[in-house]
């Protein structure tokens, strides 16, 4: 008897894909004959189709025009539409981006630096220990329309949301990483002549980067999921508002555009905070992947 | 002519110990009560001598080495290390290795051994030379860019060995550096070791737990009881140098050897 080959991951993957895709676009084509075989939610009203997605994202995107037409590049079509739409995918992914990476950057830089000073001062960490549970325990969504009053419709309610909601991840594992130094290097750096602010610097943030890092890949998520419900409660330009006109207008594919962009947006911010994780820390045994 | 002898221009501080500790105890406080983990050691090591504590473990060797390197303080007698008094760690005085190799894992081996050199402001040229040097002493040339996860543990001991050496320090403390050590990586870092201090003329007090190494490494060995931590006895070890291998099996080495065990096994 011989054995069968194990059909490759990738095969599987490229499968399910498959798979999925096609019960989207042909799935709810069975709701009339077969109405318990297919859930109600199949409904491309509410969920769209693969085929209208598409579509919908040539539109949005400004490569057709809403009437079927392509966009010439060269006829100046497509720099007409980009003009004309106030909030075309591209300026939407551009503002959101630019926001989630401000959001970002405060947030972490912001939450490792209060961590790291909590964390090596146990007056301090003892003083804030409350506070800092207490504000903690908010939800940070639920401040986004205060934000939102507060900072306006602009681009800085967004950062300042984004902030709010990363600044503590980061601080927490900031606050954890410089907790635990091991005790032993600080001595060898001391035996060594350092001053307090030499081990901070060339012992304390080294040893807490591994912490700092396993903090990133959650944050630029957060960062950019505060920016998204700040585009919901109020905004000019963005994936999030794109998806409130969608929603508006009861277009589906539209959303489905949208929340599309978003995971592919993720997706690269992740693989980019993962590649740069991978580069500072080459010097844990597991990163040494090469 | 007077003859010169009578004038003796040899500095006071070049005729003292290198290291030198003059009643020196440690007391400290668990829960309300005094502990004594030393007790009036006085110990002198001339210049370029080794010295090797030896004694059960609880017995305050390692305490008292890190009083010599000043990260600790006596509370009683005192310390003095080139003549003068040591209160904070010194570089330029006291080099010290310790049991774990104690390399920062985030710095290459290179990094590592210019650490002392960093923190003082010296250039990066300047750095480089000295931690090549340093490197190439201890046998390690052309490993310089690995990180310490890369190397093995008898090679990290020698990184290690190289940044005590870096700041060419007079005296080196080295703390049971070959404790962690398999027993053939630890006879060959003896050689290794021996060899260095030939090379260098350093001081070298050098705590251990192991007879053998004791004997087979020493000018001089110390002994030392516990609870409280005190001297016992004091060896010469008159076995020629270089040492080898052979001699472990002699009977100078042995009845050496076995002076030690009664004392260890007394206290123990």
């Amino acid at each position: 008897m011989r054995m069968r080959r194990p059909v490759s991951t990738l095969a599987w993957q490229v499968l399910i894909c498959v798979a999925v895709l096609s019960i989207w676009q042909w799935g709810y084509g069975l709701h009339g004959s077969f109405p318990w075989l297919v859930p109600d939610l199949l409904d491309p009203y509410f969920v769209s189709k693969p085929s209208e997605i598409f579509g919908q994202f040539l539109i949005l995107g400004c490569f057709k025009s809403k009437l079927g037409a392509f966009n010439g590049w060269f006829n100046g079509d497509f720099a007409r539409c980009m003009a004309r739409t106030e909030n075309n995918l591209w300026i939407a992914t551009a503002v959101t981006l630019k926001n989630t990476f401000f959001g970002f950057l405060a947030g972490v830089s912001s939450g490792f630096a209060a961590g790291l000073v909590l964390g090596r001062s146990d007056r301090l960490s003892a003083i804030f220990q409350p506070f800092i549970t207490a504000v903690n325990s908010i939800p940070r969504i639920a401040l986004a329309p205060i934000i939102v009053l507060a900072f306006g419709i602009g681009d800085m309610s967004k950062v300042v949301t984004s902030w709010i909601v990363v600044v503590f991840l980061v601080f927490f594992n900031t606050f954890e990483g410089a907790r635990s130094i091991d005790e032993g290097f600080v001595n060898v750096a001391r035996l060594l002549g350092a001053s307090e602010w030499q081990i901070t610097r060339t012992v304390v943030i080294p040893s807490t980067m591994a912490w700092v890092f396993a903090s990133l890949s959650p944050a630029i998520s957060f960062a950019l999921i505060g920016v998204i419900v700040g585009e919901f409660i109020g905004a000019e330009r963005g994936i999030g508002r794109l998806i409130i006109e969608s929603e508006a207008r009861a277009e589906a594919s539209g959303m489905m555009v949208a929340v599309i962009v978003l995971m592919l947006v993720g997706v690269a911010l992740s693989a980019l905070i993962w590649r740069l994780q991978a580069y500072l820390l080459r010097w844990q045994q597991h990163n040494m992947v090469e | 002519m007077q003859p010169l002898a009578n004038i003796t221009p040899i500095k006071p501080a070049a005729r003292a110990g290198a290291v030198q500790l003059g009643g020196v105890g440690l007391v400290y406080k668990t829960s309300g009560q005094d502990v004594v983990a030393v007790s009036d050691v006085s110990i002198e090591v001339k210049p370029g001598r080794f010295a090797v504590l030896v004694g059960p473990s609880g017995c305050g060797k390692s305490s008292l080495l890190m009083m010599m390197a000043g990260l600790r303080h006596q509370t009683s007698g005192a310390i003095s290390i080139n003549g003068a008094p040591i209160e904070v760690p010194d570089p330029d005085r006291v080099g010290v290795v310790f049991q774990e190799p104690s390399l920062f894992p985030w710095l290459t081996a290179e990094e590592n051994v210019e650490f002392p050199l960093t923190l003082r402001g010296v250039s990066k040229q300047e750095r480089r030379a000295k931690a090549e040097e340093a490197l190439q002493l201890v046998g390690l040339d052309g490993f310089g860019k690995r990180h310490p996860h890369e190397l093995s543990g008898g090679m990290k001991q020698r990184v290690s060995i190289a940044r005590g050496l870096v700041q060419d320090p007079p005296v080196l403390l080295m703390d049971e550096p070959f404790a962690a050590l398999d027993e053939q990586t630890r006879m060959t870092m003896g050689d290794e070791l021996l060899r260095i201090w030939a090379a260098t003329g350093k001081t070298i007090v050098f705590v251990t737990h192991s007879l053998t190494e004791a004997v087979y490494l020493a000018d001089e060995v110390i002994v030392m009881s516990a609870r409280p931590g005190r001297i016992v006895d004091r060896l010469e070890v008159a076995l020629p140098r270089p040492r080898t291998f052979e001699m472990l099996s002699g009977d100078a080495f042995g009845s050496l050897r076995d002076r030690i065990w009664r004392h260890i096994r007394k206290s123990a």
